[in-house]
């Protein structure tokens, strides 16, 4: 570990491996710290019949419920939405949905059309090329000309079908003359690089069995690997170096064995996605920077952002296996995404249909019913009427930024090496109370014209935090924001930020194809011009 | 070893049958023979559940009705219910008997065909949707 690195990356997630790839890929000596471990498509349990009863333990998406020695526990006794990520190779992409979303224009410019928030210092225009290239690397199946977007070049692999359930959805919306289009998911469609095609399990949310999806451990690592990147696991990062100058000398980090290492770079960049990357800004700095590192705006872990989510689930009389993969969406609907003022808020959502799932998950559904609603005769009526007969309407609702949503250190929570957690403080503002009343009596119109028996709502899922953006945002400004637009930190020249956290507005979609885009162009941004950048060497 | 002592896995067998009853076509907890060694592999599975289920096994006396000792216990120590209510219904769910009454084979196998990828394009169903025309704003280059 005596060797300097050119580049120190701090996570092995989305954004993490799209740097390695690429960094070393130009001959950048690159090392990255992964607290979590490899795991193995064969751990997944997809293909396996306990596959649902494992997905709520050892599978599940929030960390405090897997208590796994990998992962830091997260206060959120704050928080109206539980923060939801995997830590390991592939980071939270082990266990994503794989939805392949681009942002639409007008995201990038909230203030100047919406008058809320802030503007993204880059364009949709100037996050394209990126998105295609992405769309190359990732295997995106979809099907191209979706009027919810400019013209864009077509992804490489054909569109998923929609299946029953998406042809069941997409009737409705037709009668209402609403948008609908198949949905654009990173998941292959056809064999692709060395991946399977997927076999559509609809397990992709507790890992794929199939090496089908494209998580990066899959996508961006192998590749990584053979271009010389050092990537070394159960690596717990706690602490970012400095030097006198005010400038980035590398990270600590604690073994498996306990023992602490210093790993010397030149460059760091931080990938350890919204929760993670604050949590460790605020932990580095010493006394030279009191409020944690990069932190001169007071912005490094607000505005958190994390799509609170509803759903609409319709209950049909004809079978519809709507147990059958891919998990994600079927189709998605951008009707209702742009502001509309007379709506009585600003912004809106993307709707993903997407299927139930099995037996026991369904059951998982009725949490603090009423016993005899939820168990006895009760429980064989609901069965039969929900099993294999159902269908849901996600809302990925945009929520905006707000300074007083955040991450900050815990006072007494630790992790498995004592260094301490994150706490989530997070409450929905009534902008976001509003658009999701409105998406959901529009979904009850959506489910009705497609002829479901009957519909029931949730209003907020508590375990939805999958997307963990703006705890670090970019800007043009060093008061109002943590990064410039090439996720570089305004304080600390050789610093730098490429996941979530980097994100100014949230947008109504899921972010892992814009985390990705941005990160590309943030890393190539950074290979053009290396003679140039400042380093601690 | 055993997971469960007999007296545990009786009383686990009349509140599975009070929470899955025999109904609508589908046999009972019990009926499915679900309390034996399916159990044992749940257990095996999520040991962290064991705690609770024999809290709450124990706490039955004999002759306690099992509607009755399930309202009791989802009154008093609902976390215990719940590991009951978890292993029962996936032990149930996991038997094969079970699966083929419901016609659920599993998380399936079915690469789809290059058919069904455009099914949409021949039928048309897309076609209004790309008839409306754009729907996004453009809020233009600068
Ligand atoms: C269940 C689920 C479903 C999702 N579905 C979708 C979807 O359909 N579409 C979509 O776009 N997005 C989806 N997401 C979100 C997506 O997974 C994330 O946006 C993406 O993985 C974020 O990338 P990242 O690089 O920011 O961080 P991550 O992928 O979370 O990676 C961060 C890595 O940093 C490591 N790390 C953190 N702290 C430290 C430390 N101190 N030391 C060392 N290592 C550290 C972590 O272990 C982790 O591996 C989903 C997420 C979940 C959980
Ligand atoms: S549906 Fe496809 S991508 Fe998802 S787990 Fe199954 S094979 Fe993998």
């Amino acid at each position: 570990m005596g060797e300097t690195a050119e580049v120190l990356i701090i996570g092995a997630g989305a954004s993490g491996a799209v740097a390695a790839k690429h960094l070393s890929e130009a001959g950048v000596r690159v090392v990255c710290l992964e607290q979590g471990r490899a795991v193995t498509s064969d751990e997944f349990y997809g293909d396996k019949p306990e596959w649902e009863l494992m997905s709520q333990r050892l599978w599940h998406p929030n960390p405090n419920v897997r208590g796994l020695a990998t992962d830091y526990p997260i206060d959120t006794s704050e928080s109206d939405v539980n923060p939801l990520m995997f830590a390991g190779v592939g980071g939270s992409t082990l266990i994503y949905a794989a939805h392949w979303q681009r942002f639409m224009p007008s995201d990038l410019r909230v203030r100047t059309l919406d008058g809320v928030a802030d503007d993204w210092p880059f364009t949709y225009q100037d996050l394209e090329p990126f998105y295609d290239f992405m769309d190359e690397e990732m295997g995106v199946s979809g099907l191209a000309g979706d009027p919810a977007y400019p013209p864009m070049t077509p992804p490489p692999l054909p569109p998923m079908p929609i299946g029953t359930i998406g042809r069941l959805a997409a009737k409705g919306m037709n009668d209402l003359g609403w948008h609908w289009w198949p949905a654009p998911q990173a998941i292959p469609s056809r064999a692709y690089r060395g991946r399977s095609q997927c076999v559509r399990r609809g397990t992709c949310m507790q890992g794929c069995p199939e090496q089908a999806k494209a998580s990066t451990d899959l996508t961006h690592w192998p590749d990584a690997i053979a271009n010389g990147a050092q990537l070394i696991t159960g690596a717990r990062v706690r602490e970012i170096t400095v030097n006198a100058a005010g400038l980035a000398t590398g990270a600590i980090w604690i073994d498996r064995d306990g023992v602490e290492h210093h790993q010397k770079a030149e460059k760091v960049i931080v990938c350890a996605n919204g929760v993670g990357t604050p949590r460790l800004l605020m932990l580095s700095g010493g006394d030279r920077f009191a409020n944690g590192l990069g932190n001169s705006s007071g912005l490094v872990g607000r505005n958190l952002m994390m799509h609170p989510y509803a759903a609409t689930v319709g209950y049909f009389d004809e079978p519809l296996d709507s147990w059958l993969g891919p998990a994600g969406q079927a189709i998605h609907s951008m009707q209702f995404y742009e502001t509309d003022k007379s709506r009585g808020f600003v912004r809106g959502a993307k709707w993903n249909a997407m299927p139930t799932g099995g037996p026991l998950g369904m059951r998982s559904a009725y949490g603090g019913a009423p016993l005899e609603e939820a168990w006895g005769e009760n429980l064989r009526r609901s069965t039969q009427k929900r099993f294999g007969h159902s269908f849901e309407w996600g809302i990925i609702a945009e929520d905006l930024p707000d300074p007083d949503n955040r991450v900050v250190l815990d006072d007494t929570l630790t992790d498995s090496d004592g260094i301490p957690s994150p706490k989530i403080i997070y409450r929905n503002s009534e902008n976001t109370e509003k658009l999701i009343a409105f998406h959901l009596d529009r979904q009850k119109e959506a489910m009705e014209a497609c002829g479901a028996s009957s519909i029931s709502t949730t209003t907020l899922m508590r375990d939805c935090g999958w997307h963990l953006m703006g705890t670090c945002r970019m800007g043009n400004d060093p008061e109002t924001s943590v990064l410039d637009q090439w996720g570089t930190s305004h304080d600390v020249a050789n610093l730098h930020v490429l996941d979530g956290s980097t994100f100014v507005t949230s947008s109504g979609f899921n972010p892992t194809a814009t985390i990705c885009a941005i990160a590309l162009r943030s890393v190539l941004h950074m290979i053009e011009t290396r003679a140039e950048q400042r380093t601690a060497s | 070893m055993n997971t469960l002592t007999d007296n545990q896995r009786q009383t686990l067998g009349r509140i599975g049958d009070s929470l899955i009853p025999a109904a609508l076509g589908m046999p009972s907890f019990t009926g499915a023979e679900a309390q034996g060694e399916m159990v044992d592999h749940v257990l095996a599975l999520r040991p962290e559940l064991l705690n609770d289920l024999r809290r709450a096994l124990d706490g039955v006396a004999a002759d306690e009705d099992a509607a009755s000792a399930t309202e009791r216990l989802n009154r008093e120590d609902p976390e215990a219910l719940g590991a009951i209510g978890l292993v029962a219904s996936s032990a149930y769910y996991l038997m094969p008997g079970v699966r083929a009454i419901m016609g659920y084979k599993g998380q399936e196998h079915r690469p789809a065909s290059a058919d069904e990828e455009h099914d949409y394009l021949r039928d048309n169903l897309l076609q209004a949707v790309v008839d409306r025309g754009p729907i996004y704003r453009d809020p233009g280059v600068e």
